[in-house]
């Protein structure tokens, strides 16, 4: 198999498979808690691609069904909102 | 025995870890117990600021303790907390707000802290060229005061207290104090589990009332929600944190290692409960405040808002002490201050545990204290 470790799981963030791998080691069971580990979903995109990635090697490592993880939280805004488009919304 | 240690510890936040880790130092056994993760309550919300601008004396020694604490961090804990000394300028712009800062810098190069002091306009805009210094009298500058990345402090702690020898327990919640004889022996978890230890230390944040409740405690500690956000990355400005007491004001950083701005400010009126709620209202009116002060932050893009507790007290000091039941602590009642103050009292309360001494260490955050006066710079 080819070795993936290095590869990125979170774009924004730069938060490599090993890295996921490493929260896990330290005792990370979800993805709340390796997001506040190693930042993976903290970053622009808010997770959009890398809450998959990270749920999927939980699982895979921890032998977890998808049906029995926690949701990461969503959070507002949607998309990143420049300052001044929100200070002049009201 | 197993499920035995010499201290349990209720709650995963900063006030737990580093009470369990200066513990776990002093080679006492620890048990940890979090309700969700770790960081999942306060600290994991807070805005990362480190200031020793408080306006009682242990207060401010505690603070400079804790600046000390952080400075070292890195080496101690073996990780990296991204300490980085930005300072705090607290802005006055009116002539009892200048007043209050100029008797409170009085207080606090008295208590030793010797790095803070007075600037004006012309040097506030000096240290911050990006300042809209309209209307602005000057302010209280601390250039040692700085900032933190609280997930890696907890988390650094959390492993070193297991490196020690102790344990970390996340999704455990205590349903149950266990006492004998007047004196706690252990805690009930909601599995049905029991824990023993001869003292728990309730470091419960938010939840600091309810679990002094199991205990038959009264913890007098109330939560009220704050909000905050967070930008993405620029380049590092330089920018302290500012503090803008007005009425339509707020305070915000920069952080250092990622360049990210992350700020809040205080409701009004307060917003009792433990409501982790959002409001288009804070989205709208924090990016206002923060343009108001440096308005060439415009196209800086906000990426997440949320919302935590601030634990309150009736005069705005934390707790320190021991409690009827013997064998029963309490840290908590932060008020805000609780990632900050964190690393100094957790060496506080870790020690007063240790000691075994019946007085506690300081007497304006004993438990029963009478709640008269207010500490000022909330």
């Amino acid at each position: 198999m080819p070795d993936t470790t290095r590869q990125i799981i979170c774009r924004c963030e730069d938060v490599t498979e090993e890295e996921v791998l490493q929260a896990i080691a330290q005792g990370a069971a979800t993805a709340d808690e390796v997001k506040r580990l190693t930042r993976a979903g903290m970053g622009h995109c808010q997770g959009r691609t890398c809450r998959r990635l990270v749920n999927q090697l939980l699982a895979r490592r921890l032998g977890q069904k998808p049906a029995d993880q926690r949701p990461v939280t969503q959070r507002s805004p949607l998309q990143p909102v420049s300052l001044k488009t929100l200070a002049d919304s009201h | 025995m197993a499920n035995t240690s010499d201290v349990i510890i209720i709650g995963g936040g900063i006030a737990g870890t580093a009470t369990g880790y200066y513990l776990a130092k002093h080679r006492l056994s620890v048990a940890l117990f979090e309700q969700g993760h770790l960081c999942s309550g306060s600290t994991g919300r807070c805005i990362g600021g480190v200031r020793q601008q408080f306006t009682s004396a242990s207060s401010i020694k505690l603070m400079m303790r804790s600046v000390e604490l952080f400075a070292g961090m890195d080496q101690e804990l073996d990780t990296e907390v991204h300490w980085h000394p930005g300072g705090y300028l607290f802005l006055a712009h009116d002539e009892s707000n200048k007043q209050a800062f100029l008797d409170n810098i009085r207080v606090q190069r008295a208590a030793g802290l010797t790095d803070v002091r007075w600037v004006d306009a012309a040097e506030a805009k000096e240290i911050v060229p990006l300042l809209d210094t309209a209307g602005l009298l000057g302010g209280s500058y601390c250039p040692t005061d700085g900032q933190a990345y609280p997930f890696a402090v907890v988390n650094g702690y959390a492993q070193q207290i297991k490196q020690l020898g102790g344990s970390i327990h996340p999704f455990s919640e205590v349903t149950g104090i266990l006492s004998q004889g007047g004196r706690a022996t252990g805690i009930k978890l909601a599995n049905g589990e029991e824990h023993h230890a001869p003292v728990v230390v309730n470091c419960a944040g938010p939840w600091a009332k309810e679990v002094g409740a199991l205990a038959g405690i009264d913890v007098p500690v109330e939560p009220e929600r704050h909000e905050a956000l967070i930008t993405e990355g620029v380049e590092y400005l330089g920018i302290p944190m500012l503090v803008d007491y007005r009425a339509d004001g707020g305070y915000f950083q920069q952080f250092r290692h990622n360049g990210q701005f992350i700020g809040c400010y205080s409701p009004s009126p307060r917003v009792p409960g433990r409501s982790a709620d959002s409001t288009f209202e804070f989205l709208a009116e924090m990016p206002r405040r923060m343009l108001k002060l440096v308005p060439a932050l415009a196209q800086v893009k906000v990426i997440r808002q949320w919302a935590g507790s601030y634990e309150m007290t009736p005069d705005g000091n934390p707790v320190l002490d021991r409690a009827e039941l013997g064998g029963f602590y309490v840290l908590g009642g932060m008020c805000g201050h609780g990632f900050m103050l964190g690393p100094a009292m957790g060496e506080a309360m870790a020690e007063f545990v240790r000691s075994g001494e019946k007085q506690p260490p300081f007497p304006e955050f004993a438990l029963r204290r009478r709640f008269g006066q207010a500490e000022a710079m909330k």
